[in-house]
């Protein structure tokens, strides 16, 4: 049978009992919808998790101080020949030294903060870095040290940024700031003075501090400046201004990763994987919560396919000596079973298809309710659906799919009907 | 046209086992005949007539029509010999109610080879008398036009033979008596025909009568 007879059955079929057509897909429709929906919620939620809240780089590994010395096996502090040699390892391109800044520091900001009155005293913790660590984020200057008594470039955490938007700032009735707002903000730092412990030695050194940029590899409760700062800094108060805090390797792969971790471990060190860990429970946490509700649309489907199966066989008993008067015409079994099953693959291709249309409204209707019915949080998207076009596509395949599946049985009895006991009401 | 050699066909009757339908059935048609098989009910005329349709294939022998052997053709070839080389015409007409007369006659174009143009339907729809009519749906017509519909839809490829299974069995007398006119007039053009029938008027048109009893066929 050419394709445009086999269009024009299936259509007139079709629109013959369209009540029928719409109720048999129903099921594929619902079943499509949820899948659509849910997994685009998992794949918003995830990126989210992996973008947003935990933004882990997979090809860094951060390197950090055993907590006790192996003596000759090495280990205990990260000093430069330490660097040298994680530096050396295969697999490794790059390496950024991290120094905490060693001494107590406080702001205390008193004047106009971005058209606000504001008046705090805050606990600063810096750490210096390697300044390629950070450089793609920041949009003043080098990130070099521009020595004592000038401004020290600092880098904010775009989480704490983040935070700051969605908590701090709506209870204190503050303004909204974004990155670029941030850069250039000048603030006051003492270091050697602190709130929370006892006056250090020494005298209070009064700096400013100047908000370069803002970056995803900031220090989250902190900010993060140029290593060369934190190395004068703490060679000032004569503390240890040559072993590192951590040194954060970047790797040629994420594949390499494992091999470089143990390579780490030999050498006496640990891997600071907390990040990263809380990143995978929290993405494995999604991912099982979305394959559930996965599998859940996928029966669904299932049962629709059931329903088109019931519905489809009902149809064919109905249209037994028609579809017999199509034999005597001459249709062959082929024809009879494409028929059939083309009916079923329309069907199937309208449910996934509108399925696929009403989970993406409803993800939309979400999105819209959010951004008004909820209070703003941390780390709030814009959208907490990510649809891409395979899963789009994914949606109606499901749908014909599921048609197929249910059209199968009734398509091959249609096909193995005796046109003669039909024709002779005997079917 | 037609040749039948010992064609038998039996159904399973459950618990009287293999009941025999046609029995060693041995049938010769010249091209151009008008045959009338008659027989009581039961008899298995409408099983001869499937089979040499190629309708029903589950039999024993050999039946050839339009110098081609059917028998042991496969399922594809003999579908494609029903689109062409016969039209079928039954008693309750079987004409699909969704659509027109004209797209009713024009239905085995749907499964041909090639594509047969709208004006082939429309003119074996005036062969018919019912040119007019070609837009009106099967529930608009009358039951002898109904029936007139179904055999302009056997014509469509202009078959070698028209097999009918009581073609006037749901008609009254008059409108059979159409349907018969109509029969002769298109075996006189060269049509040959196989009716199968209780009815005496369409009998006596034919210009053979066969009668089958407990499925044998009694030649005259």
């Amino acid at each position: 049978m050419k394709l445009a007879s086999l269009q024009r059955l299936v259509r007139l079929n079709v629109a013959r009992d369209i009540r029928g057509a719409l109720s048999s897909t129903f099921g594929v429709t619902v079943g499509v919808a949820a899948l659509v929906f849910f997994v685009a919620l998992g794949l918003g939620v995830g990126a989210i998790i992996r973008e947003k809240v935990f933004p882990v780089d997979a090809r860094l590994v951060e390197v950090v101080p055993s907590q006790l010395s192996l003596g000759l096996l090495g280990g205990g502090k990260i000093d430069q020949a330490a660097v040298d040699r994680l530096t050396a390892l295969p697999g490794v391109t790059e390496a950024y030294r991290k120094m905490n800044v060693r001494v107590p520091a406080v702001t205390v900001y008193d004047g106009d903060f971005f058209g606000r009155k504001l008046r705090m005293g805050l606990e600063i913790i810096a750490v210096g870095v390697d300044p390629a660590l950070v450089k793609a984020d920041v949009q003043i200057g080098d990130f070099s040290d521009p020595g004592p008594g000038q401004p020290i470039p600092a880098v904010a955490a775009s989480r704490l940024l983040e935070i700051y938007n969605k908590t701090f700032a709506p209870a204190r009735s503050l303004p909204q700031l974004s990155g670029s707002m941030l850069a250039g903000f000048m603030f006051p730092i003492d270091f050697n003075r602190s709130f929370v412990t006892a006056a250090p030695a020494g005298p209070i050194v009064s700096a400013q501090g100047q908000v370069v940029g803002v970056s995803d590899r900031g220090l989250l409760a902190g900010i993060t400046v140029p290593l060369a700062v934190a190395m004068r800094i703490n060679r000032a108060a004569n503390v240890d201004a040559e072993s590192f805090t951590a040194v954060t390797l970047r790797v040629k792969e994420p594949s390499a990763v494992p091999r470089i971790v143990t390579a780490v471990k030999g050498m006496g060190f640990r891997v600071d994987d907390q990040e990263r860990r809380m990143a995978e429970n929290a993405g494995a946490a999604v991912a099982i919560t979305t394959s559930a509700m996965a599998l859940l649309s996928v029966l669904i489907c299932i049962l629709a396919a059931f329903n088109i199966a019931h519905a489809l066989s009902a149809s064919v008993r109905a249209r037994e000596r028609e579809l017999a008067v199509m034999r005597a015409v001459g249709a062959s079994k082929r024809d009879v079973f494409s028929l059939v099953f083309a009916e079923a693959l329309l069907l199937g291709a309208f449910g996934g298809l509108v399925g696929t249309v009403l989970a993406i409204a409803a993800a939309a209707a979400v999105d819209f309710a959010s951004s008004r019915a909820l209070p703003e949080f941390p780390f709030k998207p814009e959208s907490f659906f990510i649809a891409p076009w395979w899963l789009l596509l994914a949606g109606v395949t499901l749908g014909v799919v599921a048609a197929m599946a249910g059209a199968f049985l009734p398509a091959r009895r249609a096909a193995q009907l005796d046109p003669a006991r039909a024709l002779a009401g005997q079917g | 046209m037609i040749s039948a050699r010992g064609v038998s066909r039996s159904f399973d009757d459950g618990a009287r086992g293999a009941v025999a339908v046609l029995d060693q059935v041995n049938l010769e048609v010249a091209k151009g005949e008008f045959v009338a098989v008659v027989g009581r009910s039961g008899s298995g005329k409408s099983t001869l007539l499937n089979v040499l349709g190629g309708l029903d294939t589950a039999y024993a022998g050999e039946v050839s029509v339009a110098g081609r052997r059917i028998s042991g053709l496969t399922d594809a070839e003999l579908a494609r010999f029903r689109n062409r080389e016969v039209g079928f015409v039954f008693q309750s007409f079987h004409l699909v109610p969704g659509l027109s007369a004209l797209e009713n006659v024009l239905l085995p174009s749907l499964f041909a080879a090639q594509t047969t143009p709208r004006a082939r339907g429309q003119q074996v729809l005036e062969q018919v008398a019912l040119g007019e009519k070609a837009a009106r749906l099967p529930s608009q017509l009358s039951g002898g036009e109904r029936q007139r519909v179904a055999i302009a839809r056997a014509l469509l490829h202009s078959p070698s033979v028209l097999l009918c299974d009581e073609p006037t069995g749901n008609l009254d007398a008059l409108t059979a008596d159409e349907v018969i006119g109509l029969f002769s007039r298109l075996n006189r053009e060269g049509l040959t025909v196989v009716a199968v029938t209780h009815e005496t008027r369409l009998r006596d048109a034919a210009t053979r009568v066969l009668t089958l009893e407990n499925g044998r066929l009694d030649l005259p």
